[in-house]
């Protein structure tokens, strides 16, 4: 009897130490985001595997993190047009085809004091050009001279897009002098680093900010929460003020709620896929226009991707000038999709649901891979409106699909890319659509776009630019070269009382001096 | 019992040159390199960049090569600098080293707190209804998930009741609790039924029965007698699982952002950070060997009958 009453009361002590515990825990709950003047910002955007933990804009893809979290700013910035104006420079000047005058503004100083000058942005971006690795080939400078408040450019081949590459969130403008410290660089931004680990970014107000706005919070931490579910609860919880990068099923949770706002963009990030011109059922263009008509963008950004998308025409969103609104393609048409493949020769003679020509079914495989949550989804869209027409679609989503890539062993291939990054065109099509581009996956060619392409490489200026973009683009959708799904719209949830934090269409600026707390 | 751990020590190298050669085998046959990961999201960049790049990091060369380098490295102390971060892999380790300790330290010390006194329980109340009470508690917390359990916990918690922070933070200590209770409910559920069972086992031999039989009190069979019997069994596990909590619990660090080795691994691993990923593979056969020498020599204390060496344990 004895020995089970010890045994009871061991117990009960056990469950009683437990709940005190639990009870000091009480008041935990939501101390961090609580503070008028603190900022607490959970992010699925910063980190090891992002390559932009630091603060360092000439390391790899740090230059995000230094542009977004309000450290670094650079000479132009992009409006909501995806439009280049000046940010620390105050104008400039195309001397020629390959020399520009840019002038500084004179009120610039960094956040130790020092005044931002021809020469201080001359040595940023000596070091720029010898530690980054893609900066050299974008700017391609041959040589520079600072005077005053200006520097001149001088650039070995003509690079029309230089000032959107000094745009690159790499442009950003530091104390090269002050060096790097514990990760942390000295910038003009409104905020500056305090500490930098590979999970958080601590920030204090830059005292010294040139700007007529001058930034509203005394500290700013930016979190990053690599779980979708983790960054939810978080947010519901209190402890964050504002979170980027929810998963689309729980954004519902902060919509047309009291408690909080939401920010939307649309960024130029497109999930789209590649038809692989050496299949030869793909070949025809029929065959292509089909497939392209048959799947239903509309209802794979509404129900697929909870509407946090929109249906894309071509590789760019609408609000730039060279975007949706200046080209045309197919629209959804599953009947005329069954006509076209019919008119290519291809007909369900077996009955067993799959269309066939000379005794084989219409198969496809289609590659895919899963660290974009939005591709799997739209794999699964595309099988099911393909079979509605008699298209057999096996789907090979896969993070090993490299291996696959190499070995040619796809016959549509879909990703996600980020089209014009620096709000020129010229970065998709150099990339995707030339016979020498690293990721032309469908082995398109067309004399034409070589052609084009060639012709924007020469030109100045964002009308004549734009208006050559169009061109391509409207070929590539002619040529049904790409099928184009959607645009990412990128989402801010922050809490009522957040002012002045809002999505951009760049994906650049997330913290300003315009940011505050009721 | 020096020459023991000793030769243990010993018998660690071979090991390390066996695991490292194959994970940095097993590396090679991936479809890309840490090179093509750093450059993912810049497709403009050409081979010939890839290719400075590769021959910078010493990627270019075969593979025995690269091999002999690392290990030159390590057995002169330098274990290297992450590829993507710049960081050196020493530094990088030492960084997340506290905070998995930390965790591992409290998820243990909770675990035993619950599964020593609910086995035994058990065990004394065998097939009656506390029993089959634990049982069961111990079958769900066996089959249920870390991450499921991870998100429940923070949904009633911290989210319904607000008693504790859903993320971790230096600042408040209290953070520790659900991401050990997490661990702690998993192992705890194991440790509960093992005990319970090594309980029941001790408690039917005859050295139990001929000490009631010389009227010695129950209490004292159990919990001094019986209890220390049982400490093989519960060291066994505990070397396993300090083993493993200390090569870190990516799910788990994962939900409760918790910055420890072993979130570290999975984004070295997805970056193809080999330095990282051979330094933590050398810290987790070190651990093991480690772990286990420390068990072998703590089943001595608790049992005389155990030898060293040569497997004499009778």
């Amino acid at each position: 009897m004895k020995k089970q009453h010890n045994i009871k009361m061991a117990l009960a002590v056990l469950v009683t130490a437990a709940l005190l515990a639990s009870g000091c825990g009480s008041q935990s709950g939501s101390k961090s985001a609580g503070d008028a003047k603190t900022f607490t910002y959970g992010t699925v955007a910063y980190g090891v595997s992002n390559q932009n933990t630091g603060t360092n804009p000439h390391d790899t893809y740090v230059g995000w993190s230094s542009i977004r979290y309000g450290i670094g700013e650079t000479l132009f910035r992009f409006t909501n047009t995806m439009e280049l104006e000046p940010w620390l420079a105050k104008d400039y000047e195309q001397i020629d085809d390959y020399t520009v005058k840019i002038n500084l503004k004179d009120n610039i100083c960094f956040s130790n004091g020092k005044k931002v000058t021809g020469e201080a942005v001359k040595a940023c971006f000596e070091d720029l050009l010898q530690k980054h690795d893609r900066a050299p080939k974008d700017l391609k400078i041959e040589s520079m001279t600072a005077d005053g408040q200006s520097i001149t450019i001088k650039s070995k081949e003509k690079v029309p897009a230089l000032l959107n590459y000094l745009s690159d969130p790499y442009g950003c403008i530091i104390d090269v002098e002050a060096g790097e410290h514990d990760k942390i660089v000295i910038g003009t931004g409104p905020y500056e680093a305090t500490s930098v680990s590979d999970t958080e970014i601590d920030l204090k107000k830059n005292e010294n900010y040139w700007g007529e706005t001058k930034p509203h919070m005394d500290k700013i931490v930016v979190k990053s929460i690599t779980d979708g579910d983790t960054l939810t609860m978080a947010m519901q919880n209190g402890e964050l003020d504002a979170v980027q990068g929810l998963p689309y099923s729980n954004l519902e949770l902060f919509q047309n709620n009291d408690k909080y706002n939401v920010s939307q963009a649309d960024t130029s990030r497109i999930y789209q896929v590649a038809f692989n011109f050496k299949t030869p059922a793909l070949q025809d263009l029929r065959v292509r226009q089909a497939i392209s008509m048959a799947i239903d963008k509309e209802n794979f950004t509404k129900v697929l991707l909870h509407g946090q998308g929109t249906p894309a025409v071509g590789p760019f969103p609408a609000s730039m000038t060279f975007g949706d609104n200046a080209v045309h393609t197919v629209a959804f048409d599953k009947e005329k999709a069954k006509g076209l493949l019919k008119e290519a020769g291809y007909a369900d003679t077996d009955g067993d649901g799959y269309v066939d020509k000379d005794g084989k079914n219409l198969e496809l495989r289609y590659l895919t891979y899963t660290s974009r949550q939005e591709l799997p989804l739209l794999a699964e869209a595309a099988q099911a409106d393909l079979k509605d027409i008699g298209i057999k679609l096996d789907v090979n989503a896969t993070n090993n699909y490299k291996n696959f890539l190499k070995s040619g062993e796809y016959d549509l291939y879909s990703n996600a890319f980020v089209t014009a990054p620096t709000g020129d065109p010229e970065y998709y099509f150099s990339t995707h659509v030339l016979k020498s581009s690293a990721y032309n996956m469908g082995f398109y060619y067309n004399d034409r776009i070589e052609s084009l392409e060639e012709q924007l490489r020469n030109t100045f200026g964002a009308d004549k630019r734009s208006s050559i973009a169009i061109q391509m683009e409207q070929q590539i959708l002619d040529d049904c070269a790409y099928f184009y799904a959607s645009h990412l719209r990128m989402s801010f949830v922050m809490k009522k009382n957040v002012k002045g934090f809002a999505a951009h269409p760049s994906d650049y600026y997330e913290i300003t001096p315009e940011l505050a707390k009721d | 019992m020096r020459k023991y751990v000793f030769q243990r020590f010993l018998q660690l190298i071979p090991i390390l040159v066996g695991i490292t050669f194959l994970t940095f085998g097993m590396m090679q046959f991936a479809a890309d390199d840490a090179v093509d990961v750093m450059f993912e999201q810049s497709g403009g960049v050409t081979e010939e960049v890839k290719a400075a790049k590769r021959a910078e990091l010493g990627l270019d060369q075969a593979f025995l090569v690269q091999y002999g380098h690392w290990l030159q490295g390590v057995v002169t102390g330098d274990m290297g600098r992450s590829y993507i971060s710049g960081k050196l892999v020493f530094d990088t380790f030492m960084d997340k080293m506290p905070a998995t300790v930390e965790l591992m330290l409290a998820s243990v010390g909770l675990t035993l707190l619950f599964a020593i006194p609910l086995g035994i329980y058990a065990a004394v109340r065998q097939n009656r209804w506390p029993d089959y009470i634990i049982r069961f508690l111990t079958f769900v917390g066996n089959s249920l998930p870390n991450f499921f359990v991870g998100l429940l916990l923070i949904y009633f918690l911290a989210l319904q009741a607000g008693l504790f922070p859903v993320m971790s933070s230096a600042d408040n200590p209290l953070s520790v609790v659900l991401p050990a209770v997490t661990l702690a409910i998993a192992m705890g559920a194991k440790y509960t039924r093992q005990i319970r069972a090594v309980v029941l086992e001790e408690l039917a031999k005859p050295y139990v029965a001929g000490a009631r039989a010389r009227g010695v009190p129950e209490r004292w069979i159990l919990w001094r007698d019986v209890l220390k019997s049982s400490f093989i069994t519960i060291i066994t596990l505990l070397a396993l699982s300090v083993g493993s909590l200390l090569g870190g619990t990516a799910i788990v660090e994962s939900i409760f952002m918790w910055d420890g080795v072993g979130k570290m691994a999975v984004d070295a691993i997805l970056m193809r950070d080999y330095p990282l990923i051979q330094s933590y593979v050398v810290w987790m056969s070190f651990i093991y060997v480690s772990v286990n020498l420390a068990a072998d020599l703590l089943y001595h204390y608790f049992d005389p009958r155990i030898r060293y060496g040569k497997g004499d344990n009778a």
